[in-house]
């Protein structure tokens, strides 16, 4: 569409979603370009699934966007349920050890999806998926999964590594900068390792 | 045949409603309403109260009609501004029994601070609108009202106007109508209106609105009157009887149903004549949904926007258009019934993921308690809405900001016992709890508020309220009492820590037992706002055998585990599960060491 590029941020209520979205609407916009978000509050924040919109680019209108080029999921069962949203050739990067069952699936009515991986190549959609929680303890705080999971979508988004440490230092406060400033690193270094 | 009455519109609606079996008529004074509570009073065989205010008539009412009892609602047109919020939900809800509310309107300001058209208030609802044109009208409309209202699961706006209600004319008393009883069934997903819920009630409400318009089309209340002139006029209320005082010769559209309009019966007065005007007071209502038709029509560029018409202006407004050319005719489009959206469809076999109250919210154990008690709990809005969702199903309603209470004592009113109680949160409760408890108060009624007082507006993200005195900026000013303020009132009011199930169980017993209305604030600081831990319950998974009375609780934390409850690192500890276990499986946490241990 238009030349705007969309991410959607997916999770559940308490992730850190919005904080997510801020750093990277606050990089898009340090790299000069115009940006857009969209998220939905207030009931939905109560454990339940949160989305956050930002779109980005040389020109942008809308604020949504029914298919997005790049989702970013804080929870794994988020992630398979964000498949539909992804353009073909779309990029999903996923905590792939991040399990938060819902109550349905705790009281045993309904199964917990195994099948991500199946799934987003019957989509055919490129998948990142990591280890963040683990890598958001090694940084220092299991809070951090959001910027993990930015740092590994970094090597699929338009910005220099200068932009999007401006959009950090502008969008998460200042004691829990250096925490997050790693989560990034060791993110955006485990997808290179992987050699995705 | 009984003898005619002399009666005003306002008296005849009264008689009206007593004739359609009404059980409760409620509403606030207001110039030109006040005479059918009053009227009401006098008669047999239904409740008459005044209320505190509209919003609170109308929740009211929306009580007693879930309770299974026909209810009027009254008020001015300014009126329907303070009931909005329950009217526009309403219309999603729809009813049990029959809902009519009455708006009198005041065109020319006789005693009114602005002269609003509140037929606007039916298209922006999507309800039924009925409009009678005299007091004969006004008597009978009631009963097609109430019909109506069942039939089509809404409620009903009567809108009359000053010289309606306080014009009098003869009326010929009707045989009763039979309205037995409805009994009340619990509805979750058709009475509480959380998101998920809201979203399948208003398709139906758009699809109703097209039933209804093919029954304004076949009804009877709306009438082709033929005449011998080449004029036609469309009309509804007193307006008519103006214009058919003024053209006698003219052909008419007499609509006593106004809203939905009926399309195609406005169509064919135009293959009978070939000038139409719209003959209205104050907007044109009628005229710019007969000009969305594609068709030629005269209406407020003759006849006054403001002020009350009679027949001689509408006669002096529209008798020049009788010497002119008729317009040119053109082929009327009827507009298609809307579309509605296709909701992206969730991928199928994915476990939904709705919101839920958190591990350790001190609302859920004011819900264990009083799910032991067979009431009605008419819930109302903020996180503990959530309540209402599986697996706790804990609240019956939810229609609007506080209307827990008016429902509870509607509700409790035409049933004559505490068979219902209000659950509302602090915020809510100062939002607009206090004036209903007051109404309550004042009409004798039975009741228990509980109000879920965890000290913050806690769904938005933690505001501050009068309760807490915390300001937008952190600053804390002056703080209200709930309990001095519910005492000042003159209601029995008791405070109890949600954290302590036992206490909290005692006094919600003692509460339910207790003649007359009480107040109970189950007091606990949001969980997710103190941020308070105390480590995770243990289970004993010998004695567990999986009974499920603490699954019941809803928590995210308990999980159903091979042969014994588990319990998640969500846990909190606050020990509502250990006081619902009879068989003693799971218990606290050791205390946390005070020199810390915990998370910094």
């Amino acid at each position: 569409m238009n030349g705007a590029t969309t991410v959607s941020l997916v999770g559940v209520g308490g992730q850190g979603i919005l904080l997510g979205a801020a750093v990277l609407a606050a990089t898009a916009a340090a790299a000069g370009l115009e940006v857009k978000a969209s998220e939905v509050k207030g009931m939905a924040q109560r454990g339940g699934s949160v989305l956050s919109t930002v779109r980005f680019g040389e020109h942008v209108w809308s604020p949504l966007s029914r298919s997005a080029d790049v989702v970013i999921a804080t929870e794994l069962l988020e992630g398979v349920r964000a498949l539909d949203m992804l353009a073909r050739g779309g990029t999903l990067v996923c905590a792939a050890t991040t399990r938060i069952p819902p109550g349905s699936v705790l009281r045993g009515e309904e199964a917990y999806p195994d099948d991500l991986e199946e799934r987003a190549a019957a989509q055919r959609v490129r998948l990142i998926a990591l280890d963040a929680e683990g890598l958001a303890r090694q940084a220092g705080s299991v809070r951090s999964v959001n910027i993990v999971l930015l740092g590994a979508a970094s090597h699929v988004l338009p910005f220099s590594d200068e932009q999007w440490q401006a959009g950090l230092a502008a969008a998460v406060p200042a004691r829990v900068l250096e925490v997050n400033q790693r989560a990034f690193a060791l993110g955006r270094d485990a997808v290179q390792e992987v050699g995705s | 045949m009984e003898r005619s009455l002399f009666l005003s519109g306002n008296e005849a609606i009264a008689h009206g409603a007593a004739r359609a079996g009404v059980g409760l008529v409620c509403g606030y004074p207001g110039t030109p309403s006040t005479e059918i509570v009053e009227t009401a009073a006098g008669l047999e065989g239904l409740r008459a109260q005044w209320s505190v205010n509209e919003k609170v008539a109308l929740e009211t009412a929306v009580g007693a009609s879930l309770a299974g009892v026909r209810s009027l609602v009254t008020m001015k047109h300014v009126g329907l501004n303070v009931a909005a919020d329950p009217f526009m939900t309403l219309s999603l809800t729809g009813v049990n029994a029959g809902l009519v509310v009455v708006s009198a309107d005041d065109p020319g300001m006789h005693s009114s601070q602005n002269e609003q058209d509140n037929r606007h208030y039916a298209r922006f609802a999507k309800v039924p609108m009925l409009e009678p044109s005299d007091s004969q009208e006004a008597y009978d409309f009631v009963a097609e009202a109430f019909a109506l209202s069942e039939e089509f699961d809404t409620p009903v706006l009567l809108r009359t106007t000053t010289r309606l209600s306080h014009g009098r004319g003869l009326v010929v008393p009707r045989v009763p109508v039979r309205a037995p009883r409805r009994e009340y069934e619990r509805d979750i997903s058709k009475y509480v209106m959380v998101p998920q819920y809201a979203r399948q009630r208003n398709r139906l409400v758009l699809e109703r609105l097209e039933r209804l318009r093919r029954r304004a089309e076949e009804s009877p209340l709306n009438v082709l009157e033929a005449g011998s002139a080449d004029f036609g006029i469309i009309a509804s209320g007193v307006a008519y009887a103006y214009a058919r005082e003024a053209f006698p010769r003219a052909w008419f559209l007499k609509l006593g149903m106004s809203h939905p309009l009926p399309y195609a019966k406005v169509v064919r007065l135009y293959e009978h004549v070939q000038r139409v005007a719209v003959v209205e007071e104050l907007d044109p209502f009628l005229e710019e949904q007969v000009r969305a038709l594609g068709l030629p029509v005269v209406g407020k560029a003759a006849i006054p926007a403001d002020g009350e018409l009679d027949p001689d202006v509408v006669f002096r407004a529209l008798a020049p258009y009788l010497q002119r050319k008729p317009p040119r005719r053109r082929r009327p489009v009827l507009p298609p019934a809307p579309k509605l959206s296709s909701p992206p469809q969730p991928p199928a076999g994915l476990p939904v993921r709705p919101p839920v109250l958190c591990p350790g919210c001190s609302h859920r154990s004011v819900y264990a308690a009083l799910r032991r008690h067979r009431l009605t709990p008419m819930g109302d809005i903020g996180c503990y809405t959530l309540g209402a969702l599986p697996p706790l199903l804990a609240l019956d309603s939810c229609l609007c900001m506080g209307a827990s209470v008016g429902m509870m004592a509607g509700f409790n009113a035409v049933l004559g016992r505490k068979a219902a109680v209000a659950v509302i949160g602090d915020s809510t409760f100062f939002h607009s709890g206090v004036t209903p408890l007051i109404d309550a108060h004042y009409n004798g009624v039975e009741g228990l508020v509980v109000v879920l007082d965890n000290r913050t507006t806690a769904m938005t993200g933690h505001q501050g309220h009068p309760g807490t005195g915390v300001r937008p900026d952190g600053s804390v000013g002056n703080a209200v009492d709930i309990q001095r303020l519910c005492e000042g009132i003159g209601v029995r009011c008791a405070t109890v820590s949600a954290d302590d199930y036992a206490a909290l169980d005692a006094a919600l017993a003692r509460e339910v037992a207790a003649p007359g209305l009480g107040v109970l604030v189950a007091t606990a600081p949001c969980v997710l706002a103190s941020r308070r831990r105390a480590g995770a319950v243990v289970v004993d998974t010998e004695r567990c055998n999986l009974c499920g009375r603490c699954l019941d609780l809803g928590c995210p934390a308990l999980v159903p585990g091979d042969g014994a409850v588990a319990v998640t690192e969500a846990c909190t500890g606050c020990g509502l599960c250990v006081e619902v276990c009879r068989r003693g499986a799971l218990r606290l946490p050791e205390p946390v060491p005070a020199d810390g241990g915990g998370q910094p």
